[in-house]
């Protein structure tokens, strides 16, 4: 199975195992800090990281009243490049039907699921330098410790983070953090949203944050060519959809006004996100 | 980022309408409430008698009759409208009530029915006042479980649900963010026709399944 990726020689071999040298070692440095600590307790069982947040979520739902006011005409979101949004909104669903779905189509007839999955695994694995660096942005470094351990654990017994052998094994549930939520955190407003073309939603805050991100992806480090980014970054969403093949479908099929539902989803989503930072 | 979006997009889709559900015992707690509320739904679409599309009418009665009796759909729909469920007349609004339970029906039931092999947690209640809010997980297929907090209210029959979240994510807001964005073009009877429309594009594959 795993002789399908060999071919990964688009990443030249010096660097990579300049990188990943680097990488463990600092992984090692720091695992000592926190992460010992913290992989033990997620061990316990499979209630990890998001198991244990349960009792600030639930307060928040009740605390919620959004609905029980009159105040439900009161417009929560900003979206003044509504038409224009809507415009690229029907570009990426032009594109969802006529290039991503049949890619996508051949894509998973040619590798089977748990293959697929792997290169989930992998693409993940590989973008962990940015996670970390933002879990020690948001001073986050329990998390900052699973990322490491996560990272460590996965590019060993996972073979090149193909597999996910640290949630499996050890019960250490991923983390998401980026550069986004970095912002968020030290309270840059999500200014306008954006329904950007390709990409898909997502605000002023979080679009500043995909290309800072994008340029501390390791990827970079490795082949500065924006065809190669671009290659890798349509692998990863054809990957994506090729897992979840009927998320897109399904919004349209039960929505009244798709726009308006992903943009809700979207918005409130990544406020969440950036609220767990207050935990 | 991008995964977790699209898994809780899809979980969105695929739970909303578990919240369907609830048998009614009127000291019982939200958890007592909800949980044969929602194995009563998955036992109706695992009843081997009940499955395929001949007895898609049949299933999907008992599921609604399992369903309202622990899930607020008036409730749902004052909610969901907002400030024009005061304009409306009472005829219109159990006109809506109507639209809106059985586009959730359409909707969701039929995901339902394709991921009935789903476990549920129960892991956590918290009550406040009138308001509850209880936290499961859902596991399937071996992925990561994930979390689906139901929103209920205490009213004359007890504990019911009227709402549900996921990652954050509000499947009333949702709608209602829908709805408010198409009245303020098309008014109420705008609401109404894409409703009609909605609903009426379900008979064509929803009989397929």
């Amino acid at each position: 199975m795993l002789n399908k990726y060999n071919n990964c020689e688009f990443i030249a071999m010096d660097p990579v195992k300049r990188y990943f040298s680097c990488f463990i070692l600092l992984v090692v440095l720091l695992t000592a800090s926190g992460c010992a600590e913290k992989s033990s307790t997620a061990a316990i069982g499979e209630s990890s990281s998001t198991m244990e947040q349960s009792d600030d979520e639930l307060d928040m739902l009740l605390d919620d009243d959004f609905l029980d006011d009159e105040l439900l005409d009161e417009i929560d979101y900003y979206d003044p490049l509504e038409p224009i949004n809507r415009v690229f909104f029907e570009f990426n669903d032009k594109l969802y039907y006529w290039v991503l779905s049949p890619l996508n189509t051949v894509y998973s007839a040619v590798l089977p699921q748990d293959v697929r999955f792997s290169v989930g695994h992998f693409i993940n694995n590989f973008a962990a330098p940015i996670r970390l660096i933002n879990t020690l942005l948001q001073l986050k470094f329990n998390d900052a410790g699973a990322v490491m351990a996560r990272f460590a654990i996965n590019s060993t017994l996972g073979v090149y983070g193909f597999g996910d052998v640290a949630w499996r094994e050890f019960g250490i549930a991923p983390r998401e953090e980026d550069f986004g939520q970095t912002l968020g955190y030290w309270g840059v407003g999500e200014g306008i949203y954006l329904c950007l073309p390709v990409i898909g939603p997502s605000n002023l805050r979080d679009a500043v944050g995909f290309v800072t991100d994008a340029y501390s992806h390791p990827m970079v480090f490795f082949v500065d060519d924006f065809l190669v980014s671009a290659g890798y970054y349509s692998l990863d969403r054809v990957n994506l959809l090729s897992l979840n093949p009927d998320i897109y479908e399904d919004l349209k099929k039960y929505s009244l006004d798709p726009y308006v539902s992903m943009r809700q989803v979207y918005l409130d989503y990544r406020r969440k996100k950036i609220d767990d930072n207050d935990e | 980022m991008k995964t977790s979006i699209r898994r809780s997009l899809l979980l969105l889709f695929l739970f909303s309408f578990l919240c369907a559900g609830g048998a009614v015992a009127t000291a019982a707690g939200p958890t007592e409430v909800l949980r044969p509320t929602l194995q009563g739904m998955i036992d109706v679409i695992r009843d081997p008698g009940l499955a395929g599309t001949e007895n898609k009418e049949e299933r999907r009665r008992k599921i609604m009759e399992i369903a309202s009796r622990g899930f607020d759909f008036t409730e749902m729909s004052k909610r969901v409208l907002g400030r024009t469920w005061q304009k409306i007349s009472q005829e219109e609004r159990e006109q809506f009530v109507r639209l809106f339970t059985k586009l959730l029906e359409n909707a969701y039931v039929g995901k339902l029915e394709e991921y009935s092999g789903q476990e549920i947690i129960y892991k956590d209640e918290r009550i406040k006042g009138k308001k509850a809010a209880v936290l499961t997980f859902v596991k399937h297929n071996g992925a990561a479980p994930l979390p689906v907090s139901y929103v209920m209210l205490k009213n004359g029959k007890g504990w019911q649900v009227y709402d549900l979240n996921i990652e954050g994510v509000s499947f009333l807001r949702n709608y209602r963010d829908q709805f408010k964005s198409i009245l303020r073009k098309k008014k109420y009877a705008g609401l109404v026709k894409v409703l009609e429309e909605k609903n009426a594009s379900f008979t064509g594959d929803g009989a397929a399944q």
